[in-house]
Parts: C-alpha cells; sequence; structure tokens
C-alpha cells in the first residue's frame, strides 16, 4: 500500500500491556446513562419489590417474618400437601394448555392469513377482544351460563353435566386455554408473515409432497412457535383469575391460588407463598433460555422487504364453510358465549336462585348498580377511579415500553439485550399477588419512607404497580412492530433539515403511533379489570371498580356482580372504540397506511 | 454551470478523518479536498469504509478523530460537531428511506420546511421537481404503491428538493436492475450537475464510478488509496488493489528485460516463453525481477492465428453483447484473459492470436511480503 | 440505533425520557408532599365501617380519620407486611383470634377501654390485659335454612343431629382460609366437642372437632369459599343449610331470598366485632384512636352502626347493656346459646387447623 497506513499514527494503547489497556479502555468508555437510568426504573419498578418478596422463601428475618436469617425449610413445606399439589396441578395445566394455545393459534393464524376463510378482518379484531377480557370475566360469564337456575336454563337447556365438567380440569384448561390463545396468536402471525411463500414454493418445486412441504417449512417459524409457547406458559402460571374462582371451586389447586392461600391465614406464611413464587418463575426459566437459544442469531425483525405477501390458499366452497364454521365455533366458546352469558344473566330475574316464579326479565341488578345494596360500594366512583388509572397507567406504559422495546430491537446490544429480553418474559411470569404484596415490603421500608420517598397506600404507589405489572408484556408486544421501522427513516429526516424534536414529530412518532394506540388500549383494558394487585394495594377509600364487583361476587350478589362486570366491559370497548374511532379522525390518513398488519383497523 | 449555481455549490475538505467502533477500524486517516460542485464518487469493495465515510459527511455518524469542513465551516472535529439537520446537505440513501406514512409529494416537500421561501413558491418547486424527474403523476401515491425505480426518483427529487450545496448519494442504484440503473445514472448526473451542488455518491461499481465522477477515491481497508480523475485511475492506478478494482481482463506473473525509458520495460510472458511485451511501470523496476502484469481489456485485440504478432490463445466462452463480442481466451496453463471485446466472433475451442497494446499493459511490483 | 445518539449528555437526556412517564403518573395521581401531621387510618372490614367513620369525622370536626376498607384477609396480610413501620392506626374486624395474635407480638396497645358499661358477653370478650375492645357480637356457627327446603321441625336439635343421614348432603359450610369467621366457628367446635375449658386437653378438643368434621364430610358436606357461595348454594337448592355468621342469615332473609332463617344449635361460638390500636402509632393518633373508639361505644356511635349496613353486618349484638338488636328478626342474646372461646389459646392453632382442614377436608 502506498497511501494511508505509514501516516496512521499508530494507537499508543496498543503498545501498554494488557491489564492496563483493559483498565483504560473501561475508563474511557462514558458511563452508559440511558442504560443505568433505564435500569434504575426497572429496579424500581419490578426488581425490588420482586426480590423483596422471593428473598422471604430463605429469610424472613429480613423483613421482619420470622426469626430466621437463612432457612431452607420452608422449601421443604411448599412442595408438600395441597402447595405441593398446586405447583404439580400448575406445572402441567400450564403445559398442556400451551401445547393447546399454540395449536390453536397457529391453525387460527393459517387460516386467517392463508386461506380465504370468511371473515378474516372480523376474526383478527376478535382475537383483540379475546386479549382484552380477562380471565375472571370470562369464568363469570361461563358460570353465569351453566350453573343451576342460569341462562342456560332460562333458555331451556340442560347444563348440568357441562357445569360438573366446567368445574373441573377440563374447565380450567378450556378456560386457560382461551385465556392463553391470543398472546400466541399474534406470535405466531409474526412469525408466518415472515414466512413468505417461497420457502412453500421452493419446496414443492423441488419434489416434496405436502407432509415433507410442512415439514420443512415448520423449523423456519420454530422459534415463532416456541415463542409463543413460552408466553402462553408465562402467562398461564401466573393466572389468577382461574385459579381463584374456577381452580377453588373445582378443588383443584393451582399454584397461584395456594400462593395467595398461604398470605391470607393470619398470620400470613410468606416464606412458602415465596417459595411458590419462586417455582413460578422459575418455571419459565428453562423455556426463556431455549428461545433464547434459538433466537440468537436473529432478530426481532421478522419481516425482510424481500419477502413477498404470501399467497392465499383458496379453499373449496365445502372447506370453506367447515374452517369458517371452525373458527366461529372457537370464538364462541372463548368468548361469545361468556359474553352473552354475562350480558343475559346480568338481566335474568333470581340469577342462580331457585324460585317458585317462572324465570323472568329484569332491570332490577342494574337498579342495584345506582342504588347499591352496600352502603358505599356503587359503581360510579369505583369505574372512574379505574378509568383515570387506566389513563395514566396505560400512557406511562406505552411510553416506558417503546422506550424498553427500542432498546430490545436494537442490533448491538448484545448482552444487554438478551438480559432485557429474559428479565422481560421471566416478569410476565410473576403473580400480580407476589408483586402487590412485594411492593408493600418494599415501598414500606423505613428507608424507602424516609430516605426516598412514601408512596404506601397512595394511589400512585397502584399506578406505580399497575405499570410494572403491565411493563414486560406491553414491551414485547412493541417489539416485534418497533423493530420493523428502518434507522434510515429518521436519518432521513435529520439529514434534510429536521431538528430531533421535528424528526420524532414527524417520522418517528407517526410510525410507532398505532402500536402506541393499540399498546395503550391493551393496558388501559387490563388495568380496569386488573384485580391482585388493586386487591393489595388500593389505598383508603379510593376503590377501583374490580375490587368493588368483586366485593358484590364474593357476597352473593351476582346478579349485581354480573350487572357491574356488563357494565364495565361496556364501558371498556366504549373507551376502545372511542379512542380508535378518535385516531381515525385526527391523524392524517398516511398514518394508518402503515403496515401493521396484525391489527387491521 | 450558471453562476448562481456555483455559487451554491460547496466545497468540502477532510483532514485526518477515523472512525473507530469498539472492534475495528472502519476509516483510517482519510483526507482529501473537493472543489465546489465537483461530482466525487467514492469508490470500494464492500467494509472498505466508503458508507462510514458518507455517514460522517452526512453527520450520522461522529468521527473519532480528524476534521470535516463543508463550505470552510468545520462540521466535525476537536470538540465540534454539527448535527446533521444544521449542515445544510441532502442524501439519497440505499434503500431510499421515504416515509411510509407520507404520500410522494409531502416526502419531496419535506426538506422544503426549512426553506424561506413562500408556500406557493414550495408547492410549485416540489411540482417541477416532481416533473423533472418524470414522477408528477404519482405525486399522490404513497411509497409502498410505487415501483423501486419509482421510489429511487422519489428519493432523488426530495434530495434535490433541499436546494443545498451538497448532495451526498449511498450506493443509490444498488437495488435496480441494469435498464433502470443506467437511465438514473444519467438522471442522477444531469439533474446533480444542474442543481450545481457538489456531490459525494459511492458505490462498489467501477461503471457508475467513472460514468458519474469528476473525481475518483478509492477506499480499501479504511483508508484513501487513490484520490484522481477517472482517466488517471484507470491509466495510472497507484497500486494492485485499484488496478484490480477498476478492471482487467488478466493479471500473470512476468519477469522484466529491458528498460525502454519514460517508464517502460519489455516484459516476458511466461506461459509463451520468448514473447515479450512492452509495458507501463508506474515506478521503477529492477531488470530481471519478476512483477506483476495487469492487462485491461480495452488494449486487448483478437486476430486471426494468420496475424504475426501476439500471442497464441484458445477461445473459452463468447457472449453477444449487442456491440459485440466479448471472449474469454486461455493464454497459457493458468492464464486466461476475460472480456476481451471484438467486434468479430471467434468459436469457442477456436485458435487466436492475442496482441498487447502498451498502454493496457501496467506493471507493478508484486508485494514481497504477499 | 443512530450513533450520533451514543454521548453521554444524550444518554443522560435518555435517562430523563425513561422517567419521564413514571414522574408524570405519579404527579397526575397527587403524591401526597411532605411530611403532613398523621392521621388516624382504621384497617376495617366492617360493612359499617364507611357509615362510621364519615360520622365521625362529621361530627367531630378537626378529625379526618381515613378509613382502609377491605377483607379481613388482605388487612392482615397488609398489617403483617407493613411489619416494623405500621401504617395503621386501629383495626376493626369480626373474630378476636388474630388480635390475640397481634397481641402477644406486642402490636396492640394495652389496658385501656372506654368508660362503658358491658353486658356480659362483652365482658366475656374483653382480654384481660385490655389490648382490644369488643364493639358487637355476632354468632359464627349460626345454622342458616331454607325454609322453602325444610320446616323447622325437620331441623336437627344438636350439632350431632348433623350426622344423621337424612341430612345427607344437606349442609353446607365456608372454607377458614379464605372465610374469615369460619375459622372461629371451628375453633369453637373444638372447644365444645373437646370440653376444653375443662378438659385442658387442647390435642384432644382439635382431635375431637377434627374427627367431628371428617364425619360431616362424610355425611356430603359442601365447602365453599365464603358467605356468597355458600349461601348461593342454598339458593340454587344444592344445599338445605350452612354453619355460617348469623348476621349473613338475617341479611339474606331481608334481601335477596326472604325464605332462609337462622336456627341455634347448643353451642354457637361468639364472633365478636372487635377493635385494638396500634402500639406502634404516635401517640396523637393514639389519642385520635381513643377518642374515635369512644365514640362508637356511644350511643350514637352504636346508633351509626346498627344502621350503617342495615341489611347486613349491622345485624349484630351490641355488648353493652341496655341495648338491643337493630332488627327484630334477631333474639334476644339470652335466648341465644353462646360459648365464648379463648383467642389466645385458638390463635396461636389457626395455621395449623387451617392447613389440615384445606388438606383433609377441602382437598382430601
Amino acid at each position: 500500500m502506498t497511501s494511508g497506513r505509514a501516516t496512521t499514527p499508530v494507537s499508543t494503547e496498543a503498545r501498554r500491556p494488557t491489564a492496563i489497556r483493559l483498565v483504560v479502555s473501561v475508563l474511557r468508555r462514558r458511563p452508559p446513562m440511558g442504560s443505568v437510568g433505564l435500569w434504575a426504573v426497572l429496579a424500581l419498578l419490578i426488581i425490588a419489590p420482586v426480590t423483596c418478596f422471593l428473598l422471604l422463601a430463605v429469610s424472613p428475618r429480613l423483613l421482619g417474618q420470622g426469626p430466621q436469617y437463612f432457612t431452607l425449610r420452608f422449601i421443604g413445606q411448599a412442595f408438600q400437601g395441597n402447595t405441593g399439589q398446586g405447583i404439580f396441578n400448575s406445572l402441567w395445566v400450564s403445559t398442556t394448555v400451551s401445547v393447546l394455545a399454540v395449536a390453536c393459534s397457529t391453525v387460527l393464524a393459517w387460516l386467517v392469513s392463508r386461506t380465504n376463510v370468511y371473515g378474516r378482518r372480523m376474526w383478527t379484531v376478535t382475537m383483540w377482544a379475546l386479549l382484552l377480557v380477562p380471565t375472571w370475566m370470562m369464568t363469570l360469564g361461563w358460570t353465569d351460563v351453566l350453573q343451576p337456575f342460569g341462562v342456560s336454563q332460562f333458555l331451556g337447556l340442560n347444563s348440568s353435566y357441562l357445569y360438573g365438567q366446567f368445574f373441573g380440569p377440563t374447565g380450567i384448561i378450556v378456560v386457560l386455554t382461551v385465556a392463553a390463545t391470543p398472546f400466541s396468536y399474534f406470535v405466531v402471525s409474526a412469525g408466518l408473515q415472515g414466512l413468505g411463500s417461497e420457502f412453500e414454493d421452493a419446496a414443492r418445486i423441488h419434489g416434496a409432497s405436502r407432509f415433507l412441504t410442512v415439514r420443512t417449512v415448520l423449523p423456519i417459524i420454530a422459534p415463532a412457535l416456541l415463542s409463543a409457547f413460552a408466553i402462553s406458559f408465562a402467562e398461564t402460571m401466573s393466572d389468577f383469575g382461574v385459579a381463584f374462582t374456577l381452580g377453588y371451586h373445582s378443588h383443584f389447586p393451582l399454584a397461584t391460588y395456594t400462593l395467595f392461600s398461604a398470605i391470607s391465614n393470619f398470620p400470613a406464611n410468606f416464606p412458602v407463598a415465596a417459595v411458590v413464587a419462586v417455582v413460578l418463575i422459575a418455571s419459565t426459566v428453562p423455556l426463556i433460555l431455549l428461545q433464547s437459544h434459538v433466537m440468537r442469531k436473529r432478530t426481532f425483525a421478522v419481516l425482510s422487504g424481500r419477502t413477498r405477501a404470501p399467497r392465499r390458499r383458496e379453499l373449496g366452497p365445502l372447506a370453506r364453510v367447515a374452517t369458517t364454521a371452525g373458527v366461529v365455533g372457537f370464538f364462541a366458546i372463548a368468548l361469545g358465549v361468556p359474553v352473552l352469558g354475562a350480558v343475559i344473566g346480568s338481566f335474568v330475574q333470581n340469577l342462580g336462585i331457585y324460585s317458585s316464579t317462572p324465570v323472568h326479565l329484569t332491570t332490577t341488578y342494574y337498579e342495584q348498580v345506582i342504588h347499591p345494596s352496600i352502603i358505599g360500594k356503587g359503581l360510579g366512583a369505583p369505574l372512574l377511579l379505574s378509568n383515570q388509572l387506566g389513563f395514566i397507567v396505560a400512557g406511562a406504559t406505552g411510553l416506558l415500553a417503546l422506550v424498553l422495546a427500542r432498546r430490545l430491537v436494537q442490533s448491538t446490544g448484545g448482552w444487554s439485550q438478551r438480559i432485557t429480553d429474559v428479565f422481560l418474559l421471566g416478569s410476565v411470569a410473576v403473580p400480580g399477588v407476589v408483586l402487590g404484596v412485594g411492593y408493600i415490603f418494599f415501598y414500606n421500608l423505613n428507608f424507602i419512607t424516609s430516605h426516598v420517598i412514601d408512596l404506601y397506600k397512595t394511589l400512585p404507589l397502584l399506578a406505580l404497580a399497575l405499570i410494572a405489572t403491565s411493563l414486560p408484556g406491553q414491551t414485547r408486544f412493541m417489539a416485534g412492530p418497533v423493530s420493523q421501522i428502518q434507522p434510515s427513516l429518521g436519518e432521513a429526516a435529520r439529514v434534510h433539515g429536521a431538528s430531533r424534536f421535528r424528526t420524532w414529530r414527524t417520522t418517528n412518532f407517526p410510525l410507532v403511533s398505532r402500536v402506541l394506540l393499540w399498546g395503550w388500549l391493551l393496558t388501559f383494558t387490563k388495568t380496569i379489570s386488573e384485580l391482585a394487585i388493586a386487591q393489595v394495594l388500593y389505598p383508603p377509600s379510593q376503590e377501583p371498580a374490580s375490587v368493588t364487583i368483586q366485593a358484590y361476587l364474593a357476597n352473593n350478589a351476582l346478579g349485581t356482580g354480573t350487572a357491574m362486570t356488563v357494565i364495565t366491559l361496556v364501558e371498556m370497548f366504549g373507551a376502545i372504540v372511542l379512542a380508535l374511532g378518535l385516531y381515525r379522525v385526527v391523524t392524517p390518513r398516511g398514518w394508518r397506511r402503515i403496515g401493521w398488519s396484525e391489527v387491521s383497523g | 454551470m450558471s453562476t448562481g449555481e456555483a455559487r451554491r455549490a460547496v466545497a468540502l475538505s477532510l483532514r485526518q478523518l477515523s472512525k473507530r467502533f469498539s472492534d475495528k477500524t472502519a476509516l483510517d486517516s482519510v483526507s482529501f479536498d473537493v472543489e465546489p460542485g465537483t461530482f466525487l464518487v467514492l469508490l470500494g469493495p464492500s467494509g472498505s469504509g466508503k458508507t462510514t465515510l458518507l455517514r460522517c459527511l452526512a453527520g450520522i455518524e461522529r468521527p473519532t478523530s480528524g476534521t470535516i469542513l463543508i463550505d470552510r465551516r468545520m462540521v466535525a472535529g476537536p470538540d465540534t460537531f454539527v448535527h446533521p439537520e444544521k449542515r445544510r446537505l441532502s442524501m439519497v440513501f440505499q434503500d431510499y428511506a421515504l416515509w411510509p406514512h407520507l404520500n410522494v409529494r409531502r416526502n419531496v416537500a419535506f426538506p422544503l420546511a426549512r426553506s424561506s421561501r413562500s408556500t406557493t413558491d414550495k408547492r410549485a418547486r416540489v411540482e417541477d421537481l416532481l416533473e423533472r424527474v418524470g414522477i408528477g403523476h404519482l405525486a399522490n401515491r404513497f411509497p409502498n404503491q410505487l415501483s423501486g425505480g419509482e421510489q429511487q426518483r422519489v428519493a432523488l427529487a426530495r434530495a434535490l428538493a433541499a436546494d443545498v450545496g451538497l448532495i451526498l448519494f449511498d450506493e443509490p442504484l444498488s437495488n435496480l436492475d441494469s435498464d433502470r440503473r443506467e437511465q438514473l445514472r444519467i438522471e442522477i448526473a444531469t439533474l446533480t450537475r444542474e442543481a450545481g451542488a457538489t456531490a459525494v455518491y459511492i458505490t462498489h461499481d467501477q461503471s457508475e464510478a467513472f460514468g458519474l465522477a469528476d473525481v475518483v477515491g478509492v477506499l480499501n481497508h479504511g483508508s484513501l488509496v487513490q484520490f484522481d480523475t477517472p482517466e488517471s485511475i484507470y491509466l495510472r492506478p497507484a497500486n494492485a488493489f485499484v488496478a484490480r478494482f477498476t478492471g482487467v481482463a488478466g493479471e500473470f506473473g512476468v519477469r522484466v528485460i529491458r528498460a525502454r525509458g519514460g517508464g517502460r520495460y519489455d516484459v516476458e510472458l511466461p506461459f509463451a516463453r520468448g514473447q515479450r511485451i512492452e509495458a507501463i511501470a508506474l515506478e521503477e523496476l529492477e531488470l530481471g525481477s519478476t512483477q506483476s502484469l495487469f492487462v485491461r481489456a480495452a488494449g486487448v485485440t483478437l486476430g486471426p492465428t494468420s496475424e504475426l504478432c501476439g500471442v497464441t490463445g484458445h477461445v473459452i466462452d463468447v457472449a453477444f453483447t449487442g456491440r459485440g463480442y466479448e471472449h474469454v481466451v486461455r493464454v497459457g496453463p493458468e492464464a486466461q484473459l476475460s472480456k476481451v471485446f471484438s467486434t468479430s466472433r471467434f468459436e469457442r475451442t477456436s485458435q487466436v492470436r492475442v496482441s498487447f497494446e502498451v498502454s493496457a499493459c501496467l506493471v507493478m511490483r508484486t508485494p514481497t511480503n504477499g | 440505533m443512530n450513533p450520533i445518539r451514543k454521548t453521554s449528555a444524550r444518554r443522560f437526556r435518555f435517562a430523563l425520557v425513561a422517567l419521564a412517564p413514571v414522574v408524570a403518573s405519579l404527579s397526575l395521581l397527587g403524591v401526597p408532599s411532605g411530611a403532613a401531621e398523621p392521621t388516624l387510618v382504621v384497617y376495617s372490614a366492617q360493612g359499617y365501617d364507611s357509615a362510621a367513620v364519615t360520622a365521625f369525622n362529621h361530627t367531630h370536626p378537626g378529625f379526618s380519620v381515613t378509613l382502609n376498607d377491605n377483607s379481613t384477609g388482605p388487612l392482615l396480610q397488609q398489617i403483617q407486611a407493613e411489619g416494623n413501620n405500621p401504617k395503621w392506626g386501629v383495626l376493626w374486624v369480626d373474630g378476636s383470634t388474630a388480635f390475640a395474635q397481634l397481641d402477644s407480638q406486642g402490636k396492640l396497645v394495652r389496658g385501656w377501654t372506654p368508660k362503658v358499661s358491658f353486658n356480659k358477653l362483652g365482658l366475656a370478650n374483653l382480654p384481660k390485659d385490655r389490648s382490644y375492645i369488643p364493639t358487637g357480637l355476632t354468632a359464627t356457627g349460626a345454622l342458616v335454612w331454607d325454609s322453602s327446603q325444610m320446616t323447622a321441625a325437620q331441623l336437627p336439635k344438636t350439632w350431632a343431629d348433623l350426622l344423621k343421614p337424612q341430612y345427607k348432603g344437606e349442609l353446607g359450610m365456608n372454607d377458614p382460609a379464605q372465610s374469615g369467621p369460619t375459622y372461629p366457628m371451628i375453633a369453637g367446635l373444638m372447644n365444645s366437642l373437646g370440653h376444653y375449658p375443662t378438659s385442658k386437653n387442647l390435642a384432644h378438643a382439635i382431635t375431637a372437632g377434627e374427627q367431628f368434621l371428617l364425619a360431616l364430610k362424610k355425611n356430603g358436606l359442601v365447602v365453599n369459599a365464603t358467605n356468597g357461595p355458600t349461601l348461593a348454594a342454598i339458593e340454587a337448592h344444592q344445599i338445605k343449610m350452612a354453619i355460617i355468621q348469623s348476621s349473613a342469615g338475617y341479611g339474606t332473609e331481608l334481601t335477596t331470598y326472604p325464605k332462609m332463617r337462622v336456627a341455634y344449635l347448643n353451642p354457637v361460638t361468639a364472633l365478636p366485632g372487635v377493635i385494638g390500636i396500634d402500639a406502634k402509632a404516635p401517640k396523637s393518633v393514639q389519642s385520635e384512636a381513643k377518642k374515635f373508639i369512644t365514640w362508637l361505644l356511644s350511643p350514637a356511635g352504636q346508633h351509626v352502626m346498627k344502621t350503617g349496613d342495615a341489611q347486613g353486618d349491622s345485624l349484630f349484638w351490641p355488648v353493652l347493656n341496655n341495648d338491643a338488636p337493630s332488627n327484630s328478626l334477631i333474639p334476644p342474646l339470652a335466648k341465644v346459646p353462646m360459648q365464648t372461646v379463648n383467642p389466645y389459646v385458638w390463635g396461636a392453632q389457626e395455621n395449623k387447623v387451617n392447613a389440615w382442614f384445606e388438606s383433609n377436608i377441602n382437598n382430601g
């Protein structure tokens, strides 16, 4: 070489011994303020409170819950008797449910994205609706339908056999599968989109049979399937709604229930509950590691510009009707029956009560919502509060999740990225009640209340806990769409004269606006219906709607509780329709063109 | 070039520009100066640092050391870093980087936000530009409704709309098929020169580089290897890398036999013992030493075996190119020449006589350490 | 990501951006500012607590008592998790077993009672060290039955009758792990079946109770989580009667299901609504708490308690002399065979007994 090289000043670092070089390079690194800030937020939101709770498993004394600084006896205790049974049940039920959910969602995703099944757009929207309905509402709806003197009896159907089945492992698995399916569905759909039909074509051109084609193509979406399995498993393990209602009443203990039960005695057995929580979280670790191993070489960007839009399989008329019927059947079980059941139930006089007078419709329950039979337990103020909470929590979660998601999809992230990813999925498996009680432990520590911030028994603390519980799922939800935004779009704006702010306003924001909106709605509804954390952390005299509804359901006022549930559901979906409508009206046409095809709104 | 436009074009000056990423050096002390209105093409293989250099110019990347002056203003240097939006330049991206939520018209109008023109003026300029790049009828479409070529035209119009003194091009033609490439290359050349802006264009395609450039900079491993006019680069490559990268028909080891003076030597071809040809050397060579001979395709002619001068070869392959024929000819056991042009066709397996023009034969020192 | 952002200043701002949503959400909800004078917080699960606190604040200008209303379970959970940094001023729930344990841990103010005239059962439920104070009484283990499914003549006369085949599958009860008043009922059963206070043999009493519960289970006992589902099971004619808290039976009779009746087998166990003061609360809060309790046991306070949840928790027997229940459905206290168990003895057994119940009755 003739130029350049000779004039390059030889790096002075190169001549130093390795150790010194290492120290110098560490010192030279600018402190990663972004990471530090972000992890500080995560520490305060999730890590510290959950760790406080988990520490109790081996060291009750640390938090004043027993004499031992270190003990293993609670571990043994947790694996015995009812608690041990709960852990065992949770593990096998979650595994079964995840397999079923991935199977259901793969079939549904394939039907909707790759065939001409009827109502494809509607099914995607319905899947969204399913994602928004909490499991306890689903259980309530089914109970309204199946129970003696319930809706099915009102409609002249005998449901006693189904009622028996529903209150047992079968019902539990069905409801949990239905609840886990949307999580899995959106992951699998994204995977299917990345799978251009050229793979399929290539396999078939080279003479593969239909079966062999599937076998060839399947491994390509295997990471998506594994990811779907992992998220289903984590969600199912940590579900409390079903464990507390169906699981309890059918004497089929699940781990989240036994955890709850360990701390609802007095004195509460926090150490055993902590062991169960550790098991819940640890059970997802193998999956996370497996997934992270498979995903190592991949980015979250499943879409490449070169992948062609997949071809739809044209089903024959008979097959088309049959598959459509199958999809209808799924959604009927998942959403139609429970929602309709709850709606009808809320109008049936003497719901669930033996009565000599023939059953008839009534608006009594709705009148009771307005004139509550328990003093101070109207739905108005709680619902308003829940909406305010939902509004704020969804906003804060959305922004934080966006920051985290951007971090997660950075291709340069390396270890930091993987840690973030693993941490987020692990956090999904943290049951709400653990987070809630962990919040009491941590935010009521003398050190925290007197030197950091005194939030215990305030609404902001409840809001923080709700943010913490939505953040992991929300971030993973946003990671996909965010990864599809090419960095060059922002660079182009800067180069063509846009300031950082204008770049954000004109380029980045419009590109993420839609996913932000959906993420916002998701958290908004989840916050309104959230029960486990609200129950533990709601401040004096400020009761959220879910707690009020639960109070009625627990006090033998099924009808009123159902009516309140229906009102809350209607209000929630009203808010969604309003938000989507506003988005349509307010945003320029181009914003809605951005391909984020899971959402067809 | 009209005077008004010449005033807008800017000079560019780089001094000792380096960029290190955590584990590798992407740019190694690059320096050059560009006169206002020059069309500079940076040529290099992938990984040569050309993209990093362009991104440093744009302000998307911050150099590790060295300085950049645009229009005699320091935009990057010790304790100085001017953000991209303050550099008054525009850029055509490799992936076009069109905003999917804005239609064609609004994409093109984007850079005009910093202009002081009136609204009607801006509107007229956008329409004019769209017409000029031939997509006036697509103004209301969204990027994903356009073909690749159309998208690239939008990107070009957007860059021109900025009305700035420096336009950067990041391999803008690499995603297009060959027909469109040729067409758009011409448009880029003419429209950019019409605009009177200084251009920095990066590519790995030498024909694209030679077709566009006033000045070519060849980059390899982060270093600027040669910086000169296309003609000089072609005729007097600075080293073997440049010679190879700018296209050779064949490369052989040869023995230097005789100095003819004026940088010319007689060299002996290894595969045709006793056959000597005349070649140009850009440096002094010892007689009797073995060096490398690079043969440009343009200076190789084929003829029937009846001709007296030249070496004997066998045609391995022949391809019709429209204007004539390109041949691959084997001239020795392990020596062949490719892309040898002739207006007449020599069939495969036939014997031909190959002769070399002096100007097409470059002899260079074979690097001693490999 | 865009490399130009990787400067430390930029990263700092990035950190601020990450914090901003959290801070914003907090400020929108209104972070309590500064160290305000601590005031009394009432942790209560009583149906009439809201009415009581409102009335107290209303009639006592300058006081701002706040109410943390929740079920007994979460309240005790919170108190336990609050540990050495308690936020409660008084705890006010049904059942004295939890109080006995709190007292053993030294968490209650001792030696103070308001100057009122307690009746016999009131005094029976006032501990020697005066660490908590009864405010009203209900009975747990009351036989709540459906007069549309059976007649009074068909009712069992004794506890042992419940084991008879004629009542197979007709009886329900709650789960002590989920329903606060249920453990006191089980403790009462053990207490009476094992003749505990006389025999002084606790283990024997526990075994006797366990045997009885197992026999009930054999006779088709239906266990539901709480009063709600248990009453619902009667209303749906799945069972005919249940042993639960008296006020829940009266409440149902007054509201959803007029055919519901309440009867008392000998003995039922007193379930006092009791209130106790946090020993760690500031003196000012403790004195507020004493004012609040004094008011609760005054005629004005008792009136609010008896009307605040008229079809629910207000259906209790007063613990004061010359006072009567709010509703004529409730028989005079003298006619109810009511026993009081020692909460200090039985409170300590709660977790063990509940665990046994969970494994052998509920899931066995």
